[in-house]
């Protein structure tokens, strides 16, 4: 575990793999995901994303949640480029719930302090569709800075819509600490979800199992 | 196969592949992929070539990739689009020529002006784009004579010979697009001797 402020960074599994099997197919997740065709991930598109991401040594998927464990999500790294010291950072907020609070806030900022302060990169690049205003107000409130708009690139429930492009460089990040006293973060202090019910089933095939002869 | 003013583009072969050895050991490489420099043996070469002919049927529905070939039939190069996406009718444009002796004579201008004419007229895409180092200045010439826009400027994107560079981005609508035959007359494209 990874710990940040609000939230904690925890390896993406057990339910956050059940709760991906909703969250792939949500609006959230397609925000997230803005080049990407939409279409229906079934169980086994999911399971072979969560594969894909694990075996991916310039990508990861990481799950986070609040200080009382309530899955909030996930913050990705992609396409981590040696030479130039850049990744591309996005994340997407499953529990909609959490949708602008400072939760979501404090995953980006956790992202970019693991990006700059343990892999080493110098750039951060992010973007957003130019009606994505909670991704766009985390982007800045966390220093990212608007360097372009890509003009109605991405075709978007029947429009063309624009895509904002924002970066974060090395020498503009002060600094994990720096910034969470700078933006004096609030806890949103929601009611944590009850456990998905696959989880439970598993868990009671488990009971089944330990107690059969 | 696409006739232009002073290029055709043409398939990407043999006579392409056997330059490439000469044109990425050399400073065509550094501005072809944006500030890399790399000494590549025969084999690499190669091999280089023998998986990405082994990956074609797999890109095939997300790039398309021409030869630009002078008139009378010297290889100069490259351009493709790529990263083709059929839900957003968008792709990436990326060029390369790699006969220093040609640059800055509108032959890379001519093939731009071919690929995005074959883009918007045969397959239907809505919007093209490109980018390119910030000190890249005769690509972006080229972007914005066929009638790119310069979109986004990414800062300090690109790390070219010991120095941070920005990655300039332009994008091209098709709505915007004049037709080639405008371009060619407004930019006075003609035919003329070889170098």
């Amino acid at each position: 575990m990874f710990e940040g402020t609000l939230v904690d960074l925890v390896p993406f599994e057990d339910d956050y793999a059940t709760y991906l099997e909703s969250w792939m197919n949500e609006e959230a997740w397609f925000r997230a995901h803005l080049w990407d065709r939409r279409e229906p991930h079934p169980e086994d598109a999911v399971k072979k994303y969560i594969e894909k991401m694990e075996k991916n040594e310039r990508a990861a998927l990481i799950g986070y949640q609040t200080k009382a464990g309530d899955p909030i999500g996930g913050l990705i790294y992609d396409h981590e480029w040696s030479r130039v010291r850049k990744v591309e950072v996005t994340f997407f907020t499953g529990d909609s719930r959490y949708e602008g609070t400072d939760e979501v806030l404090d995953g980006l900022l956790m992202l970019a302090r693991y990006c700059f302060e343990t892999r080493n990169m110098h750039r951060l690049d992010a973007m957003s569709l130019a009606f994505d205003e909670a991704r766009i107000d985390a982007l800045r409130r966390a220093g990212f800075v608007h360097e372009g708009t890509l003009r109605q690139h991405i075709r978007w429930d029947g429009d063309y819509v624009d895509v904002e492009l924002y970066g974060l460089l090395e020498d503009e990040w002060p600094g994990y600490a720096a910034r969470i006293e700078a933006l004096g973060l609030q806890a949103s202090d929601l009611e944590p979800k009850p456990k998905p019910e696959k989880k439970l089933e598993d868990e009671k095939a488990l009971d089944e199992k330990i107690l059969a002869p | 196969m696409l006739e232009g003013v002073l290029v055709d583009l043409v398939p990407y072969g043999k006579a392409f592949l056997e330059n490439e050895r000469r044109w990425y050991n050399s400073e065509v490489y550094f501005w072809g992929t944006a500030g890399d420099r790399a000494v590549f043996t025969r084999a690499q070469v190669e091999r280089w070539q023998a998986e990405r002919a082994e990956g074609a049927e797999r890109r095939a529905s997300t790039s398309v990739w021409f030869g630009i070939l002078t008139k009378d039939g010297k290889p100069l190069g490259d351009i493709a689009l790529d990263e083709m996406l059929p839900h957003h009718r968008v792709a990436l444009i990326g060029e390369m020529i790699g006969e220093p002796e040609y640059w800055g004579g509108g032959y890379g201008t001519d093939a731009l002006l071919l690929i995005v004419e074959y883009a918007f007229d045969w397959l239907d895409l809505r919007k093209l784009w490109l980018s390119t180092m910030g000190i890249n200045a005769r690509m972006q010439r080229a972007a914005l004579k066929v009638g790119f826009r310069e979109e986004a400027r990414r800062r300090w994107f690109w790390y070219a010979d010991g120095v941070w560079t920005d990655d300039v981005m332009f994008g091209l609508l098709r709505d915007e697009w004049p037709g080639r035959d405008a371009l060619v007359e407004r930019l006075g494209l003609r035919a003329r001797e070889e170098v």
